[in-house]
């Protein structure tokens, strides 16, 4: 268990081992670890195990209430069942859908563990692949659903689709279709912060293609500099598009870039959510405390393709049959996959039994298949209204008619 | 010859140029391959090794684009492949750098290099970053560089090697609505000149003008002119920088009637330079211009459809040229 559980090396120590003082943490990592004990078998191999979940050696992850844990998890099956409800929707082919469509199945445990170590009003910046950080943060599924199909009552009023949603009244700056920018919008958010003298924080995520340019360095460079309340995640699925991570940057674990400029770096096993809460409390901890910022890799796997649904069917978890990657490794990723991981945790813990859990995914479920109702009933928006939104006021002139 | 998709051609005409150029070097963020219709597979990879196909490249446009600037100026002549969603990555580099080394340097740097820019153009679905266009008219606006727009595969093939082959830098257009574009292609090399416009369809009541996309719908408008008894004159001119002015104004000239047409955004797009042009030189009385609005592309498909200047909007303004 332990081995199974232990989170990726470490490379960065700048804090020491020791837990932080947290309040009330002596019972409830008692009554945590108790739980884990039952499945385990002895204190011994718990405690290892619990050690192992926390990552790195800390047991942060003990200070989620019961009633967050629960509701992690309920965002974890939101995300997986509201992506897994598009994939269908798209597949069917009876919507008409057009578009694009990242899908963030697989990798749901990074913005599980990260956003949740944050409080509603902290910010984040998404990227492409964004949904599911929508999702932990609050996000809409009818909305979700109705800018998936372009219509008047989606998060964008149609304008934007899959890769643009974004509400900003709860701290979501955006999902964004261009590679590695939302580590500058984000390290930017992070210094809007510094002005308002904020106790926000401001997180960015970003793929292991995000941190080959210049925006990626401009970002934590910047955040070192002023101590921002920053946190850079880079979920590394180990693919650019179709071209393994490997392949395009010379070192392994993506942390090590923030060394050199003296930042907190961690590289974490982005399938457990534990491992990753814990790291990403500890950054959030800090950020809050003016300490600077933090960058976080997860190591995690994407199940489907790159974008869209090729070689993907209804029914079927994870796309097989893809060119640029074996199906043995999507086989491994798909036993290493984080939801029951999570649920089986959840389930040693006393939180949940196969009967609640089974429960629990059924009214996700229908929640999706709800959202989509909505989206197919919400109305289309106007043709001109395309002209507007350009600014503040106004809008602009229909050029396409001008003879 | 054969009818070949855009990106096949194109690729046609690197492989021809990499065989006779030994240090040709192409960057691009996948490997560059492409099937011809007949099954036939092009793996510059393959076939030239890693060196002068850095295969993998990250997605870091900056660093490739200002790396062929600098293989420029040691004399390696480089194709820099970018993205549609990245038009503009290549902008300070080509403005500080890249247009004015020549100049700068009293003529000592030569810049034998291409930036291969693809263009998302208006597709539905994609929104803001990725259904952009028109932005070939930001580059033409920056000395130092010459700008190419092909419509169709036959002069995108032409075009790039005569690109290939310019001492100077070369930023070449290719938009996906010109893949499907179905004409005639040669296998073996050949240059289509820069600077030099294209007479589509003679005609004697209006000149149409337009490149990229926007001749592809100017295209597809022919049957509904045709239809309307309107005898225009069609000229894509392929190149924005230099600009083949004398063939468009001599045409205006004759008919009388300018309509441009450009997906680019309307302030500023393109052919706002040929209108101004022609009226300068008194080349016809009557001027209109399509253009996409001044706001991003939206998502929506029907918001996007309307406000790109299509076939149907082109023959519309066509016929109220002829009657007003």
């Amino acid at each position: 268990m332990a081995s199974e559980l232990s989170s990726e090396n470490q490379t960065d120590s700048p804090v020491t081992a020791e837990s932080p003082a947290a309040p009330r943490k002596g019972l409830r990592r008692r009554s945590f670890m108790q739980a884990l004990g039952g499945v385990a078998g002895g204190v011994a191999v718990m405690a290892g195990a619990t050690r192992a979940k926390a990552g790195n050696s800390w047991d942060s992850a003990t200070d989620l209430s019961d009633e967050k844990l629960m509701e992690m998890y309920t965002k974890m099956l939101k995300s997986r069942w509201w992506e897994e409800g598009m994939k269908d929707v798209f597949l069917k082919g009876d919507d008409k859908m057009y578009g694009v469509c990242h899908l963030y199945i697989g990798e749901e445990a990074v913005a599980g563990g990260c956003i949740g170590a944050l409080n509603d009003d902290d910010y984040i910046v998404s990227h492409h692949r964004g949904h599911g950080h929508l999702i932990n943060k609050g996000g809409d599924l009818d909305k979700m659903s109705a800018e998936m199909f372009f219509r008047e009552g989606g998060y964008n009023k149609g304008f934007g689709g899959s890769m643009h949603i974004t509400d900003v009244s709860k701290g979501i700056l955006g999902m964004n279709g261009i590679v590695g920018v939302s580590h500058i919008l984000g390290a930017g958010a992070a210094y809007g912060i510094k002005v308002r003298g904020g106790k926000q924080v401001a997180v960015s995520f970003g793929g292991d293609g995000s941190v080959n340019n210049g925006w990626f360095y401009g970002a934590l460079r910047n955040a070192a500099l002023y101590k921002l309340p920053f946190i850079s995640v880079i979920e590394n699925n180990g693919f650019q598009v179709a071209i393994p991570t490997t392949e395009t940057i010379s070192v392994r674990d993506l942390s090590q870039i923030g060394k050199g400029l003296d930042i907190p770096s961690y590289t974490v096993d982005g399938q457990d959510i534990f491992a990753v809460y814990a790291v990403m409390k500890r950054a959030v901890d800090r950020a809050r405390n003016g300490e600077g910022p933090t960058l976080i890799e997860a190591k995690t796997h994407r199940f489907y393709d790159h974008a869209g649904m090729a070689r993907a069917k209804i029914g079927t978890l994870g796309a097989f049959g893809l060119p640029y990657r074996s199906d043995r490794d999507v086989h491994a990723w798909i036993a290493n996959d984080p939801l029951p991981k999570f649920k089986n945790a959840l389930i040693n813990l006393g939180l949940l039994d196969e009967k609640k859990a089974a429960a629990l995914e059924a009214d996700v479920k229908k929640q999706v298949q709800a959202s989509i109702e909505f989206a197919r009933k919400s109305p289309m928006p106007k043709q001109e209204i395309g002209l507007s939104n350009v600014f503040a006021q106004g809008t602009v002139s229909p050029s396409q008619l001008h003879a | 010859m054969a009818v070949k998709p855009g990106n096949y051609a194109i690729l046609e005409g690197i492989q021809a140029e990499m065989k006779t150029n030994k240090d040709l070097t192409i960057f691009w963020q996948n490997r560059p391959t492409a099937v011809s219709p007949m099954g036939k597979v092009i793996d510059l990879g393959k076939e030239f090794g890693n060196a002068r196909i850095p295969q993998y490249t990250a997605i870091d446009e900056e660093w490739y684009i200002g790396a062929c600037a600098g293989m420029a100026l040691t004399g390696v002549p480089s194709i820099a492949h970018t993205p549609y969603m990245c038009t503009t990555r290549a902008f300070d580099l080509v403005f500080n750098q890249i247009g004015k080394l020549r100049h700068m340097t009293g003529g000592q740097a030569s810049m034998p290099m291409v930036i291969w820019q693809d263009g998302a153009g208006r597709q539905p679905g994609m929104a803001g970053q990725h259904a952009d266009a028109g932005q070939e008219s930001l580059y033409a606006a920056i000395p130092g560089i010459k700008v190419v727009i092909p419509s169709n595969p036959y002069d995108a093939k032409g075009l790039m090697i005569a690109a290939i082959r310019d001492p100077d830098p070369v930023i070449f257009w290719h938009y996906g609505q010109i893949n499907a574009v179905q004409t005639d292609v040669p296998d073996e090399a050949y240059e289509v000149k820069i600077g030099e416009a294209k007479l589509v369809q003679e005609g004697t009541d209006i000149t149409i003008v337009g490149y990229g996309p926007a001749m592809v719908e100017i295209n597809k408008a022919i049957p509904g002119l045709k239809a309307a008894g309107i005898n225009a004159e069609i000229i894509d001119p392929r190149s924005l920088k230099p600009l083949p002015i004398e063939a468009i104004a001599a045409s205006a000239k004759k008919t009388g009637k300018l309509l441009a047409v450009d997906h680019g955004h309307e302030t500023l797009c393109g052919v706002t330079e040929i209108i101004a042009r022609c009226a300068m030189m008194g080349a016809g009385n009557k001027f209109h211009r399509l253009a996409f609005p001044d706001a991003p592309p939206p998502g929506n498909k029907e918001m996007i459809g309307w406000m790109t200047p299509d076939a149907p909007k082109i023959v519309a303004a066509a016929k109220k040229m002829m009657t007003a």
